[in-house]
């Protein structure tokens, strides 16, 4: 039992200093481990705050468990590693991590979009096996594997699965059902073709594919994998949040593909994105389009911010739109990091055009309000027909937003005077100017909900779920606020695409805009 | 392997077969976690990374057996997944040389050579398995904001002066550290465990709350609707397992 005391007073170390107040109990996260991180090798003497009545109490709770304590010799602790760091037999401990992998990248791949991998056995796995001498339906895999509903899967793989399948008197092992799932051609590259390259970066390189196993278009997200770093942690966090995403406005992720040398994502394929879409209508879209797209983006959004999930990193380049006009967030290599980086990993500047304020002025706050700024931005451009705050800098960004919105003061962005980033650029006094002055196509609605997304104090901007509930969207009928979330707005007969004014040809063409295409799947 | 041989004072938690790991195993996760925690606090990461560091080793040992890999391998990979996870991000050449401390304690750091090399692709080789063992799912929700959130709400019911006087929050604070030497993280769910740290540090210092003879509910019922006192009593003594071990091994 004093070992107890001991191990428990162990962790209580370097917390000592902080009492009883929970405001500071917040900050421990930080403060404890920053002032225990020097400490040397395990410090056992902590002042063990545990009292009598506790001694007493975990007695009575492990009396049936109570052992005498048994000494160790302590050499021995780690004994493992510490020879293997010492290496006397390191190859043979290398060689297998190495051959794991490879036997994996041809065998026993893993999928991406079988979240019913979860369970060891699932219950749409057992009984796909116990009826195995019928047809296997559409429905059963599209579960299994939560592919697009109108996936096609040649009858070729349907057949060899069932042949191929071992006895199934028992319940289908993880390895087996990740085996057949190999066999259908998941997690591999050869089901792949690559066709022309979208686009490039410094991780990751963007092809147009198609899947031989649905003859539907991908993208193709190729991650180079860094020998010396691993995994790139933008991959990691994008492919860890998107299968935890399932949403009609955000993009899916198929599969993913390993080898020796590279990741790659296998995503849904969107003929273009937002930027491309407002080009190709010569930046005049029909009002009523304007309004589906920022209901779409706020309903792709709402499903994040409720998952705790932010994205970050809004821009017309990451939301992908196809021929139905269905939206869809992409790129989250940068949701919920901490910071946003200025530069891209290939020192490319990463765009301002869509950054609040409050993260311009250095804010590290980290809300789902953050992003309901870029939406309004976005709102706007789609509105306009140009960027609203176009600023090549921090400093000429926040003077754009200041010369239309109004110089922020202590009143009306309370905490701002004390800035020093704010006092330090000295900007001029400039009063607010009327938005409708720049946005004339939107009306009176619309202007007083994009101004509710342009606040400065992040906390009064409103929510996604908030912002889908305003009249600006009430044309839209009512039918569109109880849809399941996985199913489209377009499903609904009163909610139609029009016919953008500016629109130039029907027929999308590969022509003009290469050089930017899919800036948005790139890292 | 040294860390799993037979082990003469098993005895005790011989049960944990039944819903976790054999013995043997638990007290070779039950050091080589604690070798996280050790490196994390030496490597500066805060609480949760050092958390995602531990699921992360346990999920990856709830999948695969013990004996596939190095323990110490998987964790030190572990930990320099948890940094990318949590935008901690952490050196391999850092934790190379803190893990090398901690088995050599007064050694000095690793010579860069081949071996050096080979033991951080090594990590990193590891990094990638791991990835694909726990199919890239390795953002977790953690117990510890529901312990904050569910202490402020304890703090402001209960009277000051009791409050002030028993170290209830560093306590249950200390405790849910401490359930990562287990794989409780893998069985329960975070508010459930967050309770019951809560639940255990209350009852270890003979704090009452206020009125739960009147009220229609316990108190933890109010935080977690769907929690049991069932599932209370078994993270206890899951917790309870974790601190006899703690005297066992050394």
């Amino acid at each position: 039992m004093k070992k107890f005391k001991r191990r428990l007073s162990l962790t209580l170390r370097g917390s000592q200093t902080i009492d009883e107040s929970l405001s500071e109990l917040a900050e421990q996260m930080t403060i404890e481990e920053n002032s225990s991180k020097d400490n040397e090798p395990i410090v056992k003497n902590g002042r063990p705050p545990t009292s009598h009545s506790m001694h007493s109490f975990l007695h009575q709770y492990t009396g049936s468990f109570k052992k005498p304590p048994l000494r160790r010799p302590h050499s021995v602790i780690g004994g493992s590693l510490g020879s293997f760091m010492a290496m006397p037999r390191n190859g043979s401990r290398l060689d297998i991590v190495h051959e794991n992998l490879k036997m994996g990248s041809d065998g026993e791949s893993d999928q991406a979009s079988g979240t019913s991998s979860d369970e060891v056995q699932s219950p749409t796995g057992v009984c796909l096996r116990n009826r195995i001498h019928r047809r296997i339906s559409m429905e059963d895999l599209n579960k299994r594997l939560s592919l697009p509903a109108d996936i096609r899967i040649p009858d070729g793989y349907l057949e060899k699965l069932q042949i191929n399948s071992p006895p199934f008197d028992q319940p289908m092992s993880r390895r087996s059902r990740r085996a057949s799932l190999s066999e259908i051609g998941f997690g591999k590259m050869e089901t792949y073709i690559k066709l022309e390259k979208l686009g490039e970066g410094t991780y990751a390189t963007v092809y147009k594919g198609r899947s031989k196993l649905t003859e539907n278009l991908v993208a193709l997200k190729e991650i180079r994998l860094e020998h010396e770093e691993g995994a790139p942690c933008t991959a990691i966090r994008e492919v860890s949040l998107l299968k935890d995403l399932k949403h009609a406005n955000i993009v899916t992720l198929h599969d993913i593909v390993h080898t020796d040398k590279s990741l790659t994502l296998v995503f849904e394929y969107l003929d273009k994105d937002l930027k491309q879409y407002m080009d190709d209508c010569g930046n005049i879209m029909s009002m009523h389009n304007v309004k589906l797209f920022l209901y779409q983006i706020l309903r792709g959004l709402a499903y994040c911010h409720r998952r705790k999930v932010l994205h970050r990193d809004l821009k017309p380049q990451n939301l992908l739109i196809n021929e139905k006009g269905e939206l869809k967030l992409a790129d989250f290599g940068l949701a919920r990091a901490k910071s946003v980086p200025t530069k891209t990993y290939s020192n490319e500047v990463v765009t301002l055009w869509y950054r609040p304020p409050d993260v311009l002025l250095g804010s590290s706050e980290y809300s789902t309000q953050i992003d309901m700024w870029g939406v309004g931005c976005i709102f706007f451009e789609m509105a306009s027909g140009r960027p609203l705050f176009p600023g090549s800098t921090v400093e000429d960004e926040l003077h754009l937003i200041f010369r239309l919105l109004g110089t922020p003061s202590q009143e009306t962005w309370p905490g701002v005077s004390s800035n020093d980033e704010f006092k330090n650029y000295n900007f001029p006094k400039y009063k607010p100017q009327p938005l409708i002055n720049h946005a004339p196509r939107l009306d009176s609605e619309g202007i007083e909900l994009i101004t509710k997304f342009l606040q400065y104090e992040s906390k009064k901007r409103v929510s996604a779920e908030e912002a889908m509930k305003h009249v600006y969207f009430r044309s839209l009928g009512p039918r569109i606020h109880t849809l399941p979330e996985s199913v489209s707005i377009f499903s609904l007969k009163e909610i139609q695409l029009q016919k953008d004014p500016g629109f130039r040809n029907s027929s999308y063409p590969e022509t003009g805009h290469g050089k930017n295409r899919r800036q948005s799947m790139l890292f | 392997m040294e860390a799993v041989g037979p082990d003469s004072c098993g005895g005790g938690d011989a049960a944990r077969g039944a819903e976790g790991w054999p013995a043997p195993e638990a007290r070779v996760h039950f050091r080589v976690t604690r070798f996280i925690m050790e490196a994390g606090v030496k490597l500066g990461m805060q609480s949760i990374p050092i958390a995602t560091a531990c699921t992360i080793y346990h999920k990856f040992f709830y999948e695969i057996n013990l004996d596939a890999y190095d323990p110490y391998l998987v964790a030190m990979s572990s930990l320099y997944l948890a940094g990318k996870v949590e935008e901690q991000h952490l050196r391999t050449r850092d934790i190379i040389n803190v893990s090398n401390r901690y088995f050599h304690p007064g050694s000095e750091p690793l010579e860069l050579d081949s071996r050096f090399w080979a033991l951080r692709d090594s990590i990193v080789q590891c990094e990638l398995l791991m990835l694909r063992v726990l199919r890239f799912q390795v953002s977790f929700q953690h117990p510890h904001k529901y312990l904050l959130h569910y202490l402020i709400s304890l703090k402001n019911w209960l009277n000051r002066y009791c409050w002030q006087r028993t170290p209830i929050s560093v306590t249950a604070w200390a405790l849910l550290r401490d359930s990562y030497h287990g794989g409780l993280c893998l069985r329960f769910r975070a508010q459930h465990i967050a309770v019951a740290v809560l639940h255990l540090a209350l009852q270890a210092y003979g704090v009452e709350v206020p009125a739960e003879a009147e009220a229609e509910k316990p108190w933890w019922q109010v935080f977690s609707d769907d929690l049991t006192k069932p599932i209370i009593d078994n993270i206890v003594s899951d917790l309870i397992q974790i601190y006899t071990m703690d005297t066992e091994i050394p």
